[in-house]
């Protein structure tokens, strides 16, 4: 009997660990807020390997695992495949999703803003800081991914990047 | 019969290491499942030689030291199981479920939020699943 | 019965042997093996013990037989496979308890001469077989195929006899008499068979021996090897073969055993060594328990050989040990004793009890070497790597990442200690790289440490305590400040404990924390080492002091934009406001704002032949003094955009400059660098330090002259040239010149810049190696008194250029301009040295097509007519060629005029001559007024002629004009400045 887990649960969780952080522990210090949050997620993904590779045979290669990731312990997660692989066969992979789900309901406020950018000649702009507000909630994915990987004994650094909501590439970057 | 199991972390770290005998060999079993962890990374360093068992799990029998046989499992995590017991005839559908379970415990184990990755497991549940499946070790396949 | 067919089968086979039929020989002895088998516990010929001993030695011999041959036949698997089958078949067949020693000496020798035969094969083929696993029901491993293994279990066997044989002795007190019976025994004829020797007189006699005479002879025997140096002798060849195989672990447990094998036979030197080699695997795996019985026996090794501070060292290095209650090594033979936080806090307090008194030291009257004398100190040193990490580690961060000299930051001093025990510490002492900041912090408790006469200079702290506890951060957190700027590092932290023991720490940041070992934090919740989040992630033990603020004014006097191609001079003045300044040294930066680089190598401009856009060409001494350049001495070094001089002595209050002379090749924006590094103080040349002065400039570098140039063709004499009808307008070429006729160059300088310049000269100069195809006249080279240019002012030149006859192409050369700012008032009073010093521009002028024009055109009309006046207007045409030109020409009407003559007609034209066609005119109206228009056609050419608007209008006087001069002809060849 497989156990699940609310997906709106794990969605609000996920919404609430990135403001605590950004907002209340490491407000003002984003750098320090992303770091804790993607040891976070680091963790979880180390957990979750070490479960969803019990029953199988061992990976031959880099590719394998990361395929493994994309198809496998992708569609457990977020109960969908990702949707297209890229490589440059020389260690980086590009691994895109084009509904992320945990994207899936953010949108980007236009109007937001207009206000605090006035006294502040070097405020980011409304769309600026929409993005960065939006990355901070692909650090903990991008922890999963990453400690995932390394605990598969593939020492890498992940990184997200969204070109247009939902849609989301993680580019993961093996350590030689 | 059982006498000692470990995990070892993929450093060859152990991580968990609890031996089941009375008599006060402790030390020494600990010294035989780290002399294993030699056949380990032979056996996952030249794949060649294995055979069929390419990339599976179960590594087989290490290697027979006197009065002892020594089996492995080498998760994909790079997590190693040792299981030392002193039975001559053992046969390998068991030792194969004993690890299968054995496994299942340890992931159980490892998924504990408190667990910190690649420290040592403490847990006390563990230690207990572990030795229910160590007592059950022969009979689970005859049920 | 059974027993002699077996003595034929062997007989056969070793026949079979002596022939080389291995095959034979081998299935021989198969046969006489496996009938072996069927006779034990068959035969009742002799008594048990005794047949037993016999059946081993027959099959020992024919196992040995049937190994060597299944080898020298390279069936590496099959004598393997046959070994273990050997070794299980007789494993069981242990026989009487009383006699054991003499099958464990038995199955020690199976192994020793299988692995041996098996190494000589190995090393004889070389090539390792392929291995067949899990193919049956009970794999062969790898292992069964490297001798070591097969030498490690004969060690193993050997070591069993040896207890066997120990306890056998300690069991018979057996008098000597027996002993005496033993010395009798030997071998008889037969493999395996032992009798009693009687001698009566010459007469020598075989008995059958009892049982127990055979134990007594067996253990007699035994006591006359010492088996620990056999088994140190196997141990040896398995280490060294596994460490020849790279298989380290197995090969450490090997040399575990000997080492223990040799502490036992009190070989402590060779014991220490090997012991030393494995704890370092057990310490980088990370195996506790191992590491902590290794450790037990190092310590016992170091309290005999009486080292102290080895002893210290794992003494300490075992109590901080993780070890908690449940690593199931409760007890053990080895010195460590059980693996225990008890059994730690145990050695903790001995070693403490060691280092903190030493009179108190002699009350352990046992026979321990261990003595530290009253002025002995145990310094340990905890470096990176050090497993002594465990003991003490010093975490240390600076709260600001740079700080000013003489103002005081904090830093914090993290301590943890994973002893079992609370660490009472007399006094740390804090080092740094800069000695002047090292300070102490004594516990309040223990006061009366702090005696030293040299440490009371330096700076001390009072803690009110001192107390390390087990796995929690001490944290000390003080001011500190430092005059000297640079790098401040924390090098180490000193704890003195006792009188006796001080451990020094290598200070690491709180940064780099996660490359403790591997289990360092086992066990025990993760803290850290400073409460502060940002500082945990990014606290180091350094910080970097800065310089004190200068006291030198810098100031970079340059004006306005400097103008390509003179020497700018920047004026760098330095005022000294409260720093006198020592050993100063001025260095000079040029930058290319845009970071394209000054230099452009692969730019091949014919003109500028320096690569360098932008050049520092030298500094000129301070003013008022001699104009000459600086002594060579003070420049230390001029490069293309560096420099370096020195700063002579300037005392407070004074100030010294010199201009950096810099020269433009291109328009380029740069920035310079000035920076001023000096020392306010003399009376220290070494260390004292140095500050630093900045300031930077941008400057333009702008074009100063815009060189210009157009020709122009005699007025009302236009030729005919074909390339110029052709290709008409699209062609981006210029026009092409006629040749064999006198054209007017017009050269134009203008001002570009925003100050007045002051020109001298403008000539067009041959260029190297390349004739010039004309020749070139004007007026005077050089302009009497320098004409001046204000802003956007152009200056003219006219050049007379009469190209040779039969050339393709004129070849002008390059136009030349001298010129320079205008000093402006002090223009007349400027000394001879400024005004030669004149700025050349050059540019190249474009070469000129030539071409030879087949007809030529002139238009004869007066310079002016009156209104009534009929005038004659004259058109000849020119025929240059040897041909017969057919004209068609035609004459538009003009409204201003009334005319008489054909207006359409065709004429011929014969060589090398003139066709003048003439018209009268009358003027009709007054002002510029346009002739009627002429225009011919070419038949041969089919190339169309007009003249320019220009060449055809005329001034019409309304009557007839009185000048005091004669008009001056329509134009001549002369310089003429334009002064708008």
């Amino acid at each position: 009997m497989v156990r699940e887990v609310s997906e709106s649960c794990v969605d609000s969780l996920m919404t609430e660990m990135v403001a605590c952080y950004c907002n209340r522990f490491y407000a003002n210090k984003p750098e320090l807020a992303a770091r804790r949050i993607e040891a976070i997620g680091y963790q979880v993904g180390q957990q979750l390997s070490e479960r969803y590779t019990m029953e199988r045979p061992r990976f031959g290669d880099h590719l394998e695992a990361i395929k493994f990731i994309c198809k496998d312990f992708w569609s457990e997660v977020f109960k969908k495949q990702i949707d297209n692989l890229k490589t440059n066969h020389r260690g980086t992979f590009v691994l895109q999703d084009n509904k992320f789900p945990w994207l899936a309901r953010m949108s980007v406020d236009p109007s937001a803003d207009n206000v605090s950018s006035v006294e502040d000649y070097s405020a980011p702009t409304a769309e600026s800081k929409a993005a960065q507000a939006m990355s901070m909630h692909l650090y903990f994915p991008c922890g999963i991914i990453r400690g995932a990987l390394s605990n598969l004994g593939i020492p890498c650094a992940v990184s997200a990047d969204i070109s247009s909501l939902p849609a989301c590439s993680f580019v993961v970057r093996i350590k030689a | 019969m059982i006498v000692c199991v470990a995990v070892v972390g993929h450093q060859n770290n152990p991580l968990y290491i609890q031996s089941f005998t009375e008599a006060d060999d402790a030390l020494k079993l600990h010294h035989i499942v780290h002399c294993s962890l030699d056949v380990v990374d032979e056996r996952v360093n030249n794949p060649k030689k294995s055979g069929p068992m390419l990339n599976e799990t179960f590594l087989g029998m290490l290697y027979p030291i006197e009065n002892y046989k020594v089996y492995g499992y080498l998760t994909n995590t790079k997590v190693k199981f040792i299981l030392v017991t002193t039975d001559l005839d053992v046969k390998d559908a068991d030792v194969r479920n004993f690890f299968r379970r054995f496994h299942s415990a340890y992931v159980d184990a490892v998924s504990n939020p408190f667990h910190v990755p690649g420290k040592k497991i403490t847990s006390r549940t563990f230690a207990e699943r572990v030795s229910t499946i160590v007592k059950s070790f022969g009979f689970s396949s005859a049920a | 019965m059974r027993t002699e067919e077996n003595h034929n089968t062997v007989e056969v086979a070793v026949y079979a042997e002596f022939r080389s039929d291995w095959t034979e020989a081998l299935k021989f002895y198969e046969e006489a093996y496996h009938t072996l088998r069927e006779i034990v516990g068959v035969t009742t010929r002799l008594p048990p013990i005794q047949r037993l001993v016999e059946i081993k030695s027959v099959s020992e011999q024919l196992h040995f037989k049937i190994s060597t041959l299944l080898l020298h036949s390279g069936k590496v698997t099959e004598a393997v496979t046959w070994f273990r089958q050997h070794k299980n078949t007789y494993r069981r067949l242990v026989g009487a308890p009383e006699a054991i020693l003499v099958h464990w000496e038995w199955m020690s020798r199976q192994y020793l001469v299988f692995g041996e035969l098996l190494e000589t094969s190995s090393k004889a083929t070389q090539n390792f077989p392929p291995v067949i696993l899990g193919s049956s029901s009970k794999p062969l491993s790898e292992w069964e195929y490297y001798p070591a293994y097969y030498y490690q279990l004969a060690a193993h066997y050997l070591s069993e006899k040896r207890s066997a044989l120990e306890l056998a002795i300690s069991m018979s007190e057996i008098p000597n008499e027996v002993d005496i019976g033993a010395d009798s025994v030997v071998p008889s004829a037969y493999v395996g068979q032992f009798a009693r020797l009687l001698e009566e007189g010459d007469n020598v006699d075989m008995l059958p021996l009892t049982d127990e005479g055979y134990t007594h002879y067996a253990v007699a025997e035994g006591k006359r090897f010492r088996d620990s140096l056999e088994i140190i002798a196997l141990l040896k060849k398995a280490y060294e073969s596994y460490s020849g195989i790279k298989v380290q672990r197995m090969s450490s447990f090997c040399g575990f055993q000997m080492a223990k094998e040799y502490f036992a036979e009190g070989e402590i030197g060779n014991a220490k060594q090997i012991f030393d080699n494995i704890a370092i695997l057990y310490r980088t795996e990370g195996w506790v328990t191992l590491l902590w019985d290794v450790l037990g026996y190092l310590r016992e090794c170091s309290r005999r050989n009486g080292t102290v501070k080895d002893f210290v060292e794992y003494s300490l290095e075992m109590a901080a040990l993780p070890i908690s209650s449940d690593t199931g090594v409760q007890k053990d033979t080895g010195p460590a004793g059980p693996a225990s936080i008890l059994q730690r806090e145990i050695v903790h307090k001995e070693v403490f009890e060691l280092v903190g008194e030493a009179s108190v030291l002699t009350k352990n009257e046992d026979s321990s070497n261990l003595k530290i004398s009253a002025d002995e100190f145990v310094q340990l040193e905890v470096d990176l790597v050090s497993p002594l990490r465990l003991v003490m580690f010093a975490s240390v961060a600076f709260h600001e990442q740079t700080i000013k000299p003489g103002t005081s930051t904090s830093i914090t001093i993290s301590l943890l200690s994973h002893l079992p025990l609370t660490v009472e510490i007399d006094r740390l002492e804090i080092q740094f790289n800069q000695s002047s900041c090292n300070f102490i912090i004594a516990n309040a408790q223990k006061q009366h440490y702090v005696e030293d006469g040299d440490t009371l200079k330096q700076r001390t702290e009072t803690a009110p305590t001192l107390s390390l506890v087990s796995n929690k951060w001490l944290r000390l957190t003080y001011n500190i400040q430092s005059d000297q700027s640079g790098k401040l590092e924390c090098l180490s932290v000193i704890a003195k404990i006792g009188s006796h023991l001080a451990i020094c720490c290598r200070a690491e940041s709180p940064a780099s924390l996660d490359s403790l070992p591997l289990w360092t934090l086992e066990d025990c919740t993760q803290t850290v080492p400073i409460k502060d989040a940002v500082l945990v992630f990014s606290g180091l033990k350094s910080t970097q002091v800065e310089e004190p603020d200068p006291q030198v004014d810098l100031c970079l006097g340059a004006s306005g934009p400097a103008l390509i191609g003179e020497v700018f001079l920047v004026p760098v003045t330095l005022v000294s406001k409260g720093h006198a300044v020592y050993s100063g040294e001025l260095k000079i930066n040029l930058v290319d704002v845009k970071g394209g680089g000054l230099f452009s190598p692969r730019d091949s401009e014919p003109y500028s032949m320096e690569s360098h856009h932008v050049q520092l060409l030298g500094i000129s001494g301070p003013e008022g003094e001699d104009e000459s350049q600086l002594d060579s001495d003070n420049i230390k070094k001029i490069q293309q955009s560096f420099g370096l001089i020195s700063v002579p002595f300037i005392k407070n209050g004074d100030s010294w400059s010199c201009k950096l002379e810099i020269k433009w090749h291109r328009p380029k924006p740069i920035m310079l660098y000035v920076s001023l590094g000096y020392k306010p103080n003399g009376y220290e040349p070494n260390n004292a330090q140095m500050v630093h002065v900045h300031k930077n400039l941008q400057i333009e570098g702008k074009n100063a002259i815009v060189i210009n140039h157009h020709y122009l063709m005699p007025f009302r004499r236009d030729p005919l040239l074909l390339t110029k009808n052709k290709e008409a307008l699209e062609s981006d070429q210029p026009e092409p010149l006629p040749s064999n006729q006198n054209t007017v160059l017009v050269v134009s300088a203008k001002n570009c810049t925003e100050v007045p310049l002051r020109l001298k000269s403008i000539s067009i100069e041959e260029e190297d190696g390349v004739e010039r195809t004309c020749s070139i006249q004007h007026g005077n080279e050089e302009l009497s008194d320098p004409a001046l240019l204000v802003p956007g002012e152009e200056f003219k030149k006219v050049f007379s250029v009469n190209s040779n006859i039969n050339i393709s192409k004129l070849i002008l050369g390059t136009a030349c301009l001298r010129w320079r700012r205008d000093l402006g008032v002090e223009e007349k009073s400027a000394s001879t040295a400024t005004l030669s010093s004149w700025v050349v521009t050059k540019q190249k002028l474009p070469d000129m097509n030539v071409e030879l024009p087949p007809l030529i055109v002139s238009l004869e009309c007066p310079p002016y007519a009156i209104l009534g006046d009929p005038f004659t207007y004259n058109i000849r045409i020119l025929n240059q060629t040897q041909l017969l030109q057919e004209i068609k020409y035609s004459l538009a009407d003009a409204q201003s005029f009334v005319l008489c003559g054909y207006h359409n007609d065709t004429v011929y034209v014969l060589p090398k001559s003139e066709h003048i066609v003439s018209y009268k005119l009358v003027p009709l109206a007054s002002g510029m007024q346009q002739v009627p228009r002429f225009s011919m056609t070419s038949v041969r050419y089919s190339a169309a002629y007009q003249p320019s608007n220009s060449s055809s209008t005329v001034f019409v006087f309304p009557s007839k004009p009185h000048f005091k001069t004669a008009a001056s002809t329509i134009f001549r060849v002369e310089e003429s400045v334009a002064n708008e």
